[in-house]
């Protein structure tokens, strides 16, 4: 069988939840953020029902914008070896009493480019891995790779890019998140919005209603980005802090 | 008997009572008039000038009825139809075309009642169309055109083609040659039967009706579809022998009056497939041909070929199948016949040039209707006599639903006062065609009380079952998903789109289980290569079983993997290496029970062993036992499907396929049947024995699950050959789920899902026309209903047998390997302390499940109870759409079928296998 990481090197501190940043355009931002990613969806919508392939492409570069700006004003980045919370401790009480050097400077090294590299990370390694689960799914495998393809790529954009913002690349954190097992947060709930979206997605493809939108991947990517919305807020809101049980 | 057990008994027993209380409300005996109709007193002779008894000339005497199987509308009418003679009449005027409606069930044999009768046969009939030789479904003693045509004088009847017209007119025929659609592969003998017997009959002159069926059009379809390449050439050779029967009408001075009829009993949909009530099934073409018809085509569309009117289908004008009836009894001077409620097709009545004739005709027609009307609605006058209508038939009420029979006593009324008065011909009509529809959707009149009382029956049951659950908390997520599919399966079953796409919800919900099944386990302990997690595999397995049949209404005909050019053809010899790696992988693991067996018997090593195991000698014995009920079993595969499926085995070398057509396909189902029978009752012995001498009275189940390796033989002996490397996939699975630790509900769900997923994967679909008949003759030389009727139901349902057993199996842990370690032996100071606790956590597990297989922890029962709970929540959601969806356009094409797929589940399923196969497997197992 295949090999099991030790999980007991080193002893983890308990995983807590992402707090928004600590300023109030954070704290406004985060909720127009989910409207204007709904709103560009729905600007769009008619586009990616007649036709997906280019619709969906075109549509995914405003989507990364907004992403980046979200993900750049609203959330702590990575800390790199640390987590993301005690790096975010570190930083809060520095805030008001240094002036920041160079503001722009660090904003860009501090946030704008990690924030590209997520984008980067989660259009190369998590979209390919979604374009697969989809495919585990029933996505179809001969016809339509183009469309489950840029599906899988907006459900990246919409759950992992934010997700690796926060939280960096390490496995053992990775592993949390699919096993879920992280407290509850809005960057968390997202993505398990997004992803639980996208499945429901599915219910109204056999429906014979004879739309057009019920071709694929129309529903699916519909789901997710509502999904991504409804699990945003539900996470940094009502179940934020929470964790998920099983037995 | 504790008192959970009790409860669960008694919510078992209320299933079969409930699906029987809905069904008499739902399916309600239809009363019908016996006896052959006569001509009978009309009324109103005076002022029409028409004598009773002396109905208007018959302008034929003499009937050609040319059934062709499936001819669907276009196959005759349309631009890319092969019957080019048949459109030249169309033009020329000697034929007059129509498309006939069939209502659905469209399968032949009701559509043969509604022809012949001219009644609408009810749903029973489906049920019928399988119990073939039950003697109610006969014709015999019902009033059809062809006793009519019997009993006239010279009356002699001659029939060729599909045997149902044996069976529903046993000894009606002076000649008759049946052929039976035993092999759907056979386009061409079934229909050189027919064929061959064409210039002799032409020739003889002592029959007044000659009926003929083809069954290779139908054939093509079911194999290949409409636009297969088959499909022209087959209607170009029908075409032929319309011409060669017309030319001898045109020419023989015997046959002058003769009536041709050619017409379809069915359609076919774009998958070939028929049954449902799509617009291509219900819509079979009508084609009456003679040289007199001319004189009344004068003005009617001769244009031909043509496009549809509207719809795909709608060629010329649309009547029902049924108005087939009377207007031969018109056309050829008999009474019609008393069921019948067709409407004289109208086209016709310009064969009589006296108005009163044609009033005459219709009014027969009408008169006979409305004896049926009455008889439905008996408080209802329907009396000759005038009377003042104006109130009761002006009030509102008229046009609520709940007063149909009292519309058509107004209309009726209508056709008294205008007989009364002048005579036309439009009241009558208008009358019939009422009568018509509302009796065709009161051919089923709902005994509401019974619905409601066999649903709430259905409801308790779930009630019951839900109390002997063990406690619901704390809440598991397990249990949230079993609770979930059921709530939103009880939900669908309310939209006919579901209903009819049902295997795209168990593949959704399997996949999720899977992905679920996948994070709970990644919670445990994380596999860093998680494509290789049992949970993934499952998945991906999953995904190829969804894709192996095509199933469903929404995309039939669509691309899968059994039609793909992967496994046809000259590629044949793909799939049958898989289908002979399955047989190997069955045989090997028989075999090592064989050899389990052979060695119990060695006195030897009994004697100080409980359980010990085979030696390589032993092995080899079981090998040598076993191999010939492999090979058999093989063989009898690849002679049927050389047969049944010719295009699966053109890969295969021919002398091979020489050698195993040359087989007996019976006696090669019998010997495998038989040597099941014997292997069971050999390992069963051998268990036994060791059973008894066991001195701790504990064995491994391993009885059990030779019995299953034994099922699943017995299974892929009755599925089709394309669908056997499926059974290797279903094994994967199996092991893969084994290997996952589940926990009882856990396994009760995925036995759930599973057996609905391989019940679609398997190509079923909740539409009759799935219902695949081919194995269900295996070793039946004569018919035999229950023989038959249970090889139909291990063929169509063989997953969800497997996986019933699989999900015994996984409960009990049967024959997993046991370690039998000592705890008190392993070392304390054991330095690698991990081992240890993996050895020990190794040892609980295995005492947990061997307590849960002694029955102390009562998993047995909760799985029965919850599977119990599913089944009466299905019941009780179809039944409840059933009852609130009575008067839907789709009730009889989609939530009937679905009624009788859930009694099916509910009944043979449940009781048969869940209860009775898996009882047995699990009381065996604690030997």
């Amino acid at each position: 069988m295949a090999t099991i990481i030790n999980p007991q090197a080193k002893p983890r501190p308990p995983a807590t939840p992402i707090d928004l940043l600590n300023n109030d355009t954070a704290r406004l931002y985060t909720h127009i953020h989910p409207m204007l990613v709904l709103s560009l969806y729905a600007y769009k919508f008619r586009s990616i029902v007649e036709d997906p392939v280019p619709a969906l492409t075109s549509t995914l570069i405003p989507l990364s914008i907004l992403q980046i700006v979200y993900v750049a004003i609203c959330l702590p980045p990575t800390g790199g070896s640390g987590s993301a919370a005690a790096q975010l401790e570190k930083r809060k009480p520095g805030e008001k009493k240094k002036p920041a050097p160079g503001k722009l400077e660090s904003g860009v090294n501090g946030k704008i480019i990690p924030a590209f590299l997520s984008l980067v990370l989660s259009v190369l390694a998590a979209t390919p891995l979604l374009t697969a689960t989809l495919v585990l799914f029933g996505a179809p495998v001969t016809t339509h790779h183009p469309h489950t393809f840029l599906c899988a790529a907006h459900i990246s954009l919409l759950a992992t890019l934010p997700l690796v913002y926060v939280h960096g690349v390490d496995g053992e954190t990775w592993r949390e998140i699919v096993a879920l097992l992280l407290p509850i947060d809005e960057v968390y709930g997202g993505m398990i919005g997004t992803v639980f979206g996208a499945w429901l997605g599915a219910v109204p493809i056999p429906l014979d209603w004879d739309r057009e939108w019920q071709k694929w991947p129309v529903t699916i990517v519909t789901g997710a980005y509502i999904g991504y919305a409804v699990g945003k807020l539900v996470g940094g809101t009502l179940l934020k802090g929470r964790k998920i049980m099983f037995e | 008997m504790a008192p959970q057990t009790l409860l669960l008994t008694l919510a078992n027993l209320l299933i079969p009572a409930a699906i029987l209380v809905f069904a008499t409300g739902f399916f309600p005996y239809k009363p019908f008039m016996p006896g052959l109709a006569e001509y009978e007193e009309l009324g109103w002779g005076e002022r029409m000038g028409w004598k009773e008894g002396s109905p208007p000339k018959a302008p034929f005497d003499r009937l050609v009825f040319m059934v062709v199987d499936a001819l669907r509308s276009d196959f005759v009418f349309g631009e890319e139809s092969g019957m080019k003679f048949v459109q030249s009449l169309i033009r020329d005027g000697s034929a007059l075309p129509f498309t006939a409606h069939a209502t659905s069930p469209t399968i032949t044999m009701p559509r043969v009642k509604a022809i012949t009768t001219g009644s609408i046969p009810s749903f029973l009939d489906v049920i019928l169309n399988f119990a073939e030789s039950d003697t109610t479904s006969t014709l015999a003693t019902q009033d059809t055109w062809l006793a009519q045509l019997k009993a006239k004088q010279n009356g002699k009847l001659v029939m060729h083609g599909d045997d149902t017209w044996l069976k529903l007119f046993p000894d009606f025929f002076e000649r008759a040659d049946g052929t039976s659609s035993f092999f759907v592969s056979d386009f061409t003998e079934v229909d050189n039967n027919v064929t061959r017997h064409v210039p002799g009959e032409l020739l003889e002159n002592d029959w007044n009706a000659w009926i003929m069926h083809y069954l290779g059009l139908d054939h093509i379809g079911h194999k290949a579809g409409p636009r297969s390449p088959n499909m022209i050439p087959k209607q170009i050779e029908m075409d032929e022998i319309v011409r060669t029967i017309y030319t001898a009408i045109e020419n023989e001075d015997h046959l002058e009056n003769t009536l041709f009829i050619l017409c379809g009993d069915h359609g076919m949909n774009d998958g070939g497939n028929h049954g449902g009530s799509a617009p291509g099934e219900t819509s079979p073409a009508l084609v009456f041909m003679s040289p007199k018809l001319k004189k009344i085509t004068d003005f009617t569309d001769r244009e031909s070929p043509t496009k549809p009117k509207s719809g795909e289908f709608e060629y010329y004008r649309m009547v029902e199948q049924s108005d087939i009836a009377p207007t031969l009894a018109g056309l050829l001077g008999f009474p019609v016949p008393r069921n019948n409620l067709g409407v004289f097709i109208e086209e016709f009545l310009s064969f009589w040039d006296e108005g009163s004739d044609r009033i005459q005709l219709l009014l027969r027609n009408a008169k006979q209707m409305k004896r049926i009307v009455e008889a439905t609605y008996p408080s209802l006058d329907f009396s000759n006599e005038g009377r003042d209508i104006t109130e009761e038939c002006s009030s509102p009420k008229v046009l609520h639903w709940t007063s149909d029979g009292q519309a058509l006593a107004c209309k009726w009324q209508g056709v008294v006062q205008i007989m009364s008065t002048f005579a036309t011909i439009h009241p009558t009509l208008r009358f019939m065609r009422a009568a018509q529809e509302t009796m065709s959707s009161t051919a089923s009149n709902y005994d509401i009380p019974r619905l409601v009382l066999g649903t709430s029956l259905a409801l308790l049951s779930v009630i019951l079952a839900y109390f002997t659950l063990p406690s619901l908390r704390p809440i598991m997520p397990q249990g949230l998903f079993f609770a979930g599919t059921l709530l939103l399966y009880s939900i669908n079953m309310f939209a006919s789109s579901y209903v009819e796409e049902e295997h795209n919800f168990w593949y959704w919900a399997t996949s999720a289980w899977f992905f679920y099944l996948f994070v709970s386990e990644s919670r445990k302990e994380w596999y860093s290569r998680f494509i290789s997690h049992p949970a993934i595999v499952l998945g991906i397995i999953h995904r190829v079983i969804r894709r192996w049949n095509q199933t469903g209404q929404k995309f039939a005909g669509a691309d899968d993997i059994v039609h793909s050019p992967l496994l046809r053809g000259s590629n044949s010899i793909i799939i049958w290496s898989l289908i002979g790696a399955t047989y190997m992988d069955i045989s090997l693991r028989l075999s090592r029970h064989v050899a389990r067996s052979i060695s119990s018997f060695d006195e030897e090593r009994s004697k100080d062993l409980d359980d010990f195991e085979s030696t390589d000698a032993n092995r080899f014995m079981g090998m040598l036992a076993v191999l010939p009920l492999g090979a058999t079993a093989f063989v009898f595969k690849l002679a049927f499907t050389a047969r049944d499926a010719p295009e699966l085995t053109k890969g295969i070398n021919e002398g091979i396929l020489e050698w195993v057509e040359g087989l007996s396909l019976v006696g090669g189902a019998r010997m495998v049947f038989a040597g099941l029978a014997l292997s069971a009752g050999w390992v069963a012995l051998a268990e036994w024995r060791r059973a008894r001498r066991r001195k701790t009275g504990e064995g491994n189940g391993d009885f059990a699950v030779a019995l299953f390796d034994l099922i699943s033989l017995f299974l892929v002996t009755q599925t089709k050959a394309q669908n056997i490397p499926l059974y290797l996939l279903f094994r994967l699975q199996f092991f893969f789920l084994s290997v996952l630790d589940l926990s009882p509900t856990a396994i009760t769900t995925t036995t759930l899902l599973l057996t609905q997923t391989t019940f679609f994967a398997l190509g079923n679909s909740n539409a009759i026309s799935s219902i695949d008949l081919s194995n269900s003759y295996n070793g039946v030389s004569d018919y035999n209903i229950l023989a038959v009727g249970f090889l139909v139901f291990i063929s169509n349902w063989a997953g969800p047998i497997y996986f019933t057993c699989a999900g015994v199996l996984l409960l009990g842990a049967h024959g997993r390997i046991q370690r039998h370690i000592d705890t008190a032996e392993l070392d304390q100071r054991d330095w690698v302390a991990k081992e240890r606790e993996h050895l020990e956590r190794l040892v609980t597990q295995e005492r947990a499940l061997k307590e849960r297989r002694k029955g102390g922890s009562g998993a047995w029962r909760a799985h029965v109870g919850l599977l119990t709970l599913w089944t009466g929540v299905s019941l009780t959601s179809v039944m409840a759409a059933c009852t609130l969806l009575r008067t839907h356009l789709f009730i009889w094409t989609v939530f009937s079928p679905k009624f009788l797929y859930a009694v099916a589940w509910g009944v043979a399923w449940h009781f048969g296998i869940v209860v009775g196969v898996g009882g047995a497997l699990w009381g065996v197992g604690k030997w």
